[in-house]
């Protein structure tokens, strides 16, 4: 496995409470990408929809574990409309994307998230998106609901 | 990713302490190779933030090799190897601290696998939190059961920065 070099390439606190995180003009000159989100909601939990270079088709799927607390299950679904970013609540967490080969165009684009919430779950999502495109941006929304103010976003670029 | 700082034990030590952690990270990275003297096949490992041994959640999904199930704790652990898990096996663990300097609480994720050539052995997807605003600026590792870490176990902190806003935009 290539040393994750954790290059900076973007950052966003939020100042107020908002509802989508964009980067866009991601260069292509990294093997991997690595989002790492830390926030919490305004009110209720909601998954992380991430969606790649705008892309709002029937072209996710995912296999996830998680751990409750008091189980320990799994699942699986495909034609999805977003990958999951982790799931977020009214308590601080973090969740964090790893997405591999972003930039290649002769495959499916495939992402590991590990979502840490200590009051609420423990989750890790395998994605797929199932387009060779170069990954040029990604969105990161959160439904009807809002990410209060703090909330932050950063990406980084790993090298091979 | 930037090394701060590595630890690796001359002799066993009941407790391994980073302080006077750098506050100019956005946040942070340990790596962990670890072994427990205990008398078991797991030691019960945990942290510390800031000298604090209070206002930790911790929920964990974990496998024993031959089942898999979830928990909730009041200290945020790890489980390296023990005295009766495989001879020179140490265990790794992997913990990430987003916004450790920062004014909210402080939230944690932890990869973890104990290492033992055995049926039993744990691997653990883990989330902390710790309720306090404060900046962490010391980090202890220690025992849950009073054993030491064996001679040879090595950790290591990563500060990671944070990149501009110029790609970004919000909604």
């Amino acid at each position: 496995m290539p040393t994750p070099t954790y290059t900076p390439l973007a950052n966003v606190t939020l100042g107020s409470a908002a509802t989508s995180v964009t980067f866009s003009s991601i260069p292509a000159t990294y093997r991997d990408l690595i989002v790492v989100h830390s926030g919490l909601l305004t009110s209720g939990g909601q998954e992380i929809r991430l969606r790649y270079n705008g892309d709002s088709g029937s072209s996710y799927s995912y296999v996830e574990m998680t751990g409750t607390g008091s189980s320990a299950t799994s699942s699986t679904s495909s034609s999805m409309t977003y990958a999951y970013g982790g799931l977020v609540y009214t308590t601080v967490a973090n969740s964090i994307v790893q997405i591999m080969d972003y930039s290649a165009t002769d495959k499916h684009k495939t992402g590991l998230t590990r979502s840490n919430n200590s009051a609420n779950n423990v989750v890790a999502f395998a994605h797929r998106w199932a387009n060779t495109a170069a990954i040029t941006s990604l969105e990161l929304s959160i439904g009807g609901n809002l990410w209060a103010a703090g909330a932050t976003f950063n990406l980084y670029g790993v090298i091979a | 990713m930037k090394l701060i700082e590595s630890k690796t034990l001359v002799t066993a030590q009941a407790s391994i302490e980073f302080t006077s952690i750098p506050q100019t990270y956005t946040d942070l990275r340990f790596v962990l190779s670890l072994r427990s003297s205990r008398a078991a096949p797991v030691e019960n490992a945990y942290l510390q933030f800031n000298n604090s041994s209070t206002s930790y959640t911790y929920r964990r999904l974990y496998g024993t090799g031959s089942g898999t199930f979830s928990g909730t704790e009041t200290k945020i652990y790890f489980d390296p190897p023990a005295g009766s898990s495989t001879s020179n096996t140490f265990g790794n663990t992997s913990i990430y601290i987003p916004n450790y300097a920062g004014s909210t609480n402080k939230s944690v994720s932890i990869d973890d696998v104990t290492e033992n050539n055995a049926t039993l052995s744990y691997q653990l997807l883990s989330a902390g939190l710790w309720s306090n605003t404060s900046a962490i600026t010391s980090v202890k590792f220690l025992s849950d059961t009073g054993s030491n870490f064996t001679a040879d176990s090595v950790v290591s902190l990563y500060g990671i920065l944070k990149g501009s806003d110029g790609i970004v935009t919000t909604s």
